[in-house]
């Protein structure tokens, strides 16, 4: 490390603590915070109200499984719902727009204009999202599939015209010399060549819209978030906080069935396939040697 | 370009024209060209590295404007020009198949929807060509899994499979071993002879050039000479 970096990073830091004691101003409306949070834990968050897996006694349950009755079930697999359809839609709306927002597919006249569409659909996060749909459709579902999807479509938009323009200059300019349309290039090289990326951000976006199902329906949007939203007007906190493990628990389900199904699309090794130990446990533990996948080099027989 | 001589038949529409051009980036590589293609030409570029070859080859395909001059094209803007890149310029993640029918679909109107397969009497094209190449057996791999002496193949099948007027090939005999050169040249022969087309060629390997070529350019203090005419 040169003296040069030094200075800039201890310059930074400088100014980083700066700012931060300066932002906080008065320390003394901190004292006594930890004990407060210690007691609010003790007598009102902990133990969890595992209540929520049981089924609720209004309307009556006639479902073979009672289990499915019960606020985590009902709220959970709405939630799922939710993020499933806007996740999907938000995936067939974000696609085009992003290939037209891709500096080496779309002209600039195009590439510009659909950039600045896609930066204003995500600049209003979720939850702001969920409150305009709230307004328009009411509370419900409906309002949260379209908050996620909008909010979808700028996030996922994003990262997709970013994998577009990653996309090797090779395959382009052969289909360009070849004269290829723009429509032909689009779907038949830069799609393929960054659909393992797509699929990859069309799973994180899954995930995400799963997580944030929890905040959009504090705003009455539908999903696992309205009954939290109940339980925090009627202060059961400790309902709350095993719903929170609920959705906790079904997002570390979904990021090992994603990460599986992103190992199972790429032959090439670079998504390696997790294992449970992967997931709950710190890398150097649970590090495994994993079997060296076919080359790009090795190559097929010559004839079969 | 005062060094060139061509000499030949110059009878027919060249399928390009080089006027006065002067290939570059931000500075002329190679200045002066001027230069023709005619149908039947097999003409090697050769040169150091760094000397500009590529440059001309992608300026010769419309990927680079030149810096002074112009490049007349005579041949149709789609499916005229068949380019190999260094690189090959395959899509790894598509099959053989997908790949070769490529060059395929640049003879069907520019509107035919790309999401629909070949049309059945244009496969054949396709299947032709990988057989000639000795991939047909690979038709259904993805190209990302095979070695780099096949993806040439592949990616000569394609613009084999096209049918262009004029392919412009950027070291793609490279990692062949000489009896897939002896396919691949046999090949591309048959198809220029067939379809009445030319090929340039950028070849490190000036002994293998000089074999396979009609033409040969050689890039030399920032000029394009004309060594041989055959």
């Amino acid at each position: 490390m040169n003296r040069r970096t030094v200075i800039v990073g201890l310059g930074l830091a400088a100014l980083t603590v700066h700012l931060f004691f300066d932002l906080v101003g008065d320390w003394g409306r901190v004292s006594g915070g930890v004990s407060n949070l210690g007691v609010f834990v003790r007598e009102s968050l902990w133990p969890p109200n595992w209540s929520v897996l049981k089924a609720q006694s209004y309307p009556v349950c006639e479902a073979r499984f009672e289990f499915t009755c019960s606020v985590a079930w009902l709220g959970v697999i709405e939630t799922l719902k939710i993020a499933f359809v806007a996740t999907m839609l938000g995936f067939v709306v974000a696609l085009p727009i992003s290939v037209m927002a891709a500096g080496n597919l779309s002209p600039t006249y195009l590439a510009v204009p659909s950039r600045i569409l896609l930066a204003g659909m995500r600049s209003l996060p979720s939850i702001i999202w969920a409150v305009l749909f709230v307004i328009i459709f009411s509370i419900g579902t409906l309002a949260g599939i379209f908050a996620m999807t909008f909010y979808t479509v700028g996030y996922l938009g994003k990262l997709q015209f970013e994998s577009m323009e990653g996309v090797k200059n090779a395959p382009l300019e052969s289909a360009k010399a070849m004269g290829m349309s723009r429509m032909e290039t689009a779907w038949l090289v830069a799609i393929p060549e960054s659909a393992n990326q797509l699929l990859s951000h069309v799973l994180f976006m899954f995930e995400y819209n799963v997580r944030h199902g929890t905040v959009i329906g504090l705003v009455g949007a539908g999903g696992v978030g309205l009954y939290i939203n109940t339980y925090l007007k009627l202060g059961q906190y400790d309902k709350v906080v095993a719903l929170l493990i609920v959705v906790f628990l079904v997002v570390l389900v979904i990021d090992f069935i994603s990460m599986a199904l992103r190992s199972a699309v790429n032959e090439e090794g670079d998504v390696e396939r997790p294992t449970w130990s992967s997931i709950f446990l710190p890398a150097s533990i649970s590090s495994v040697q994993h079997p060296t996948p076919m080359g790009a080099t090795q190559g097929l027989p010559e004839s079969e | 370009m005062n060094d060139t001589v061509r000499t030949g038949l110059e009878m027919s529409e060249p399928l390009v024209h080089l006027h006065d051009v002067a290939v570059g980036y931000d500075q002329p590589l190679i200045e002066e060209v001027d230069v023709e293609i005619q149908a039947g030409d097999v003409i090697a570029v050769l040169g150091p590295s760094g000397i500009g070859k590529t440059t001309l080859l992608r300026t010769i395909a419309g990927l680079v404007k030149p810096l002074s001059g112009h490049v007349e094209l005579g041949v149709a803007p789609r499916g005229g020009v068949g380019y190999i890149p260094q690189r090959l310029g395959l899509v790894s993640n598509l099959s053989v198949r997908s790949n070769v029918e490529m060059g395929v679909r640049v003879s069907l109107s520019k509107w035919y929807p790309p999401f629909l397969g070949v049309p059945k009497d244009h496969q054949g094209y396709a299947q032709q060509a990988m057989e000639d190449l000795g991939i047909a057996h690979l038709a259904d791999h993805p190209v990302r899994i095979l070695s780099g002496g096949q993806q040439r193949r592949v990616a000569t099948a394609k613009t084999v499979a096209q049918r262009p007027k004029l392919v412009l090939a950027d070291e793609f005999l490279g990692e062949l071993d000489d009896d897939n050169v002896d396919v691949v040249m046999r090949t591309v022969r048959h198809a220029i002879e067939s379809q009445n087309s030319a090929m340039v060629m950028v070849e490190h390997h000036e002994e293998l050039a000089t074999q396979v070529a009609n033409r040969i350019w050689r890039i030399k203090d920032h000029r394009l000479v004309e060594e041989l005419t055959r």
